[in-house]
């Protein structure tokens, strides 16, 4: 089983308990605090949106900086991406957090760079 | 040396599952340096065309037909080298390929070409070529035939790769192919790796193959975006992962390349009753309910 990448082994089955996950993004070696902002931008059927995000203190945060640190690509893999959301809606709270979340759950594409 | 796998794509005819698996094979190859196998199992022979940059390779069963019989074909005249960078030569991962073929439109089983390719592929020692690291058969549709189930039935294929959509023709038949694998799974050792969501970008897509992987016991392993850059690199008869490898939909074969090759979820799946199905696409918007009474009347009435 796969969740932002990491592999889970089949003991795990297929539902892997978030704090799980959160263990495994904070043990990757990943300096989180050496970013201070998140720069995206998204595409759909030709319109482009610029997007920061700066709330250092979420998991969605702690994932987005590891995905720019770790992914050999700006580019955000869907499958990532969806992941990242769905478990930020169950361990953030903020509304700018699950605005985001929003915007990760549609169809497009996004680009991702530490600013 | 690591141990042979053998996994097979199966899916609804149409959702893309030679498209989806030559590009991930091609990954596979490229990102990963496996050597691979691909056996089409496909009457229409269309599993191996991007690799070998054909329109259609001769199949076992046309081969077969000119020689006389399959006994007087050649393991060589069958199984073909794949093209640019998945030749023998590539210093990458190197991907061989055959097709099974199949009987003119309306004449015959189809299956059948599949067990004698088996047969004639495992008895000439196709198996056996060193370094293979997978043999991938690419199955078409939904496993009420027996002759498509040959892979799954007789123990050849291990791990199965289900590749589906948000649609609900896929599920259903991501639903029976999970019940196909469940009757075989105690005898032959075939088990569910994953579905792949091949997806159409419907609303709720992710959602909605995540759910039924929970409910077959498995997971949606990779969520593969539509890209025209497909359909681009497919007019050359290349797979994506030779014609753009840089490209963002190439990164997304190699992720779930990767996967592939790490992933250690194997199941008995836990196919879904007809009912739990239909309940599970009303959830997510693919099926309105409809009140008993309304059942059998026109819209006017």
């Amino acid at each position: 089983m796969f969740i932002l990448g990491f592999h889970f082994p089949a003991s795990f089955g297929n539902k892997v308990p978030d704090e799980k996950v959160v263990e495994k993004l904070e043990g990757a070696g990943v300096d989180f605090n050496s970013v201070n902002e998140i720069k995206m931008t998204s595409e759909s059927h030709g319109v482009k949106e610029t997007l920061s995000y700066t709330k250092k203190d979420t998991f969605m945060f702690k994932a987005l900086v590891h995905y720019v640190k770790t992914a050999e690509t700006d580019y955000m893999i869907y499958t990532n991406r969806y992941q990242i959301s769905e478990l930020s809606k169950r361990l953030d709270k903020d509304d700018e957090t699950m605005a985001l979340c929003k915007k990760f759950d549609s169809m497009a594409q996004f680009k991702i760079t530490a600013a | 040396m690591s141990a042979l796998r053998q996994i097979a794509f199966y899916g609804k005819g149409g959702i893309g599952k030679s498209t989806t698996s030559q590009n991930t094979l091609a990954a596979m190859a490229y990102y990963f340096d496996k050597n691979i196998m691909i056996v089409g199992c496909d009457p229409k022979a269309d599993s191996t065309r991007l690799i070998l940059h054909e329109k259609a390779q001769n199949t076992i069963l046309q081969l077969a037909a000119e020689m006389g019989t399959v006994e007087d074909l050649e393991l060589e005249d069958a199984c073909k080298p794949g093209a640019g960078i998945f030749s023998p030569e590539s210093p990458h991962g190197w991907i061989n390929c055959t097709e099974s073929g199949g009987p003119e439109p309306g004449v015959g089983c189809a299956g059948r070409g599949v067990i004698t390719a088996i047969n004639f592929l495992e008895e000439e020692g196709a198996y056996e070529a060193e370094g293979l690291d997978f043999v991938s058969y690419d199955v078409l549709g939904d496993v009420v035939c027996g002759g498509f189930a040959m892979p799954i039935r007789e123990g050849k294929a291990q791990e199965i790769y289900i590749v589906m959509s948000g649609e609900m023709m896929a599920m259903y038949a991501a639903n029976n192919i999970s019940k196909g694998i469940l009757k075989y799974a105690n005898t032959g050792g075939v088990r569910l790796a994953g579905l792949i969501c091949n997806a159409r970008m419907t609303d709720r897509e992710y959602d909605l193959a995540w759910a039924l992987a929970r409910e077959l016991g498995t997971q949606m392993i990779h969520f593969v975006p539509r890209n025209n850059i497909v359909q681009h690199a497919e007019l050359r008869r290349m797979t994506v992962v030779e014609y753009s490898p840089k490209s963002d939909q190439a990164q997304e074969y190699k992720e779930l390349a990767r996967k592939i090759i790490a992933n250690d979820l194997k199941v008995i799946p836990t196919p879904l009753e007809m009912d739990d199905l239909e309940s599970l696409l009303m959830e997510y918007g693919l099926e309105e309910e409809v009140l008993e009474d309304e059942i059998g009347k026109s819209a006017e009435a």
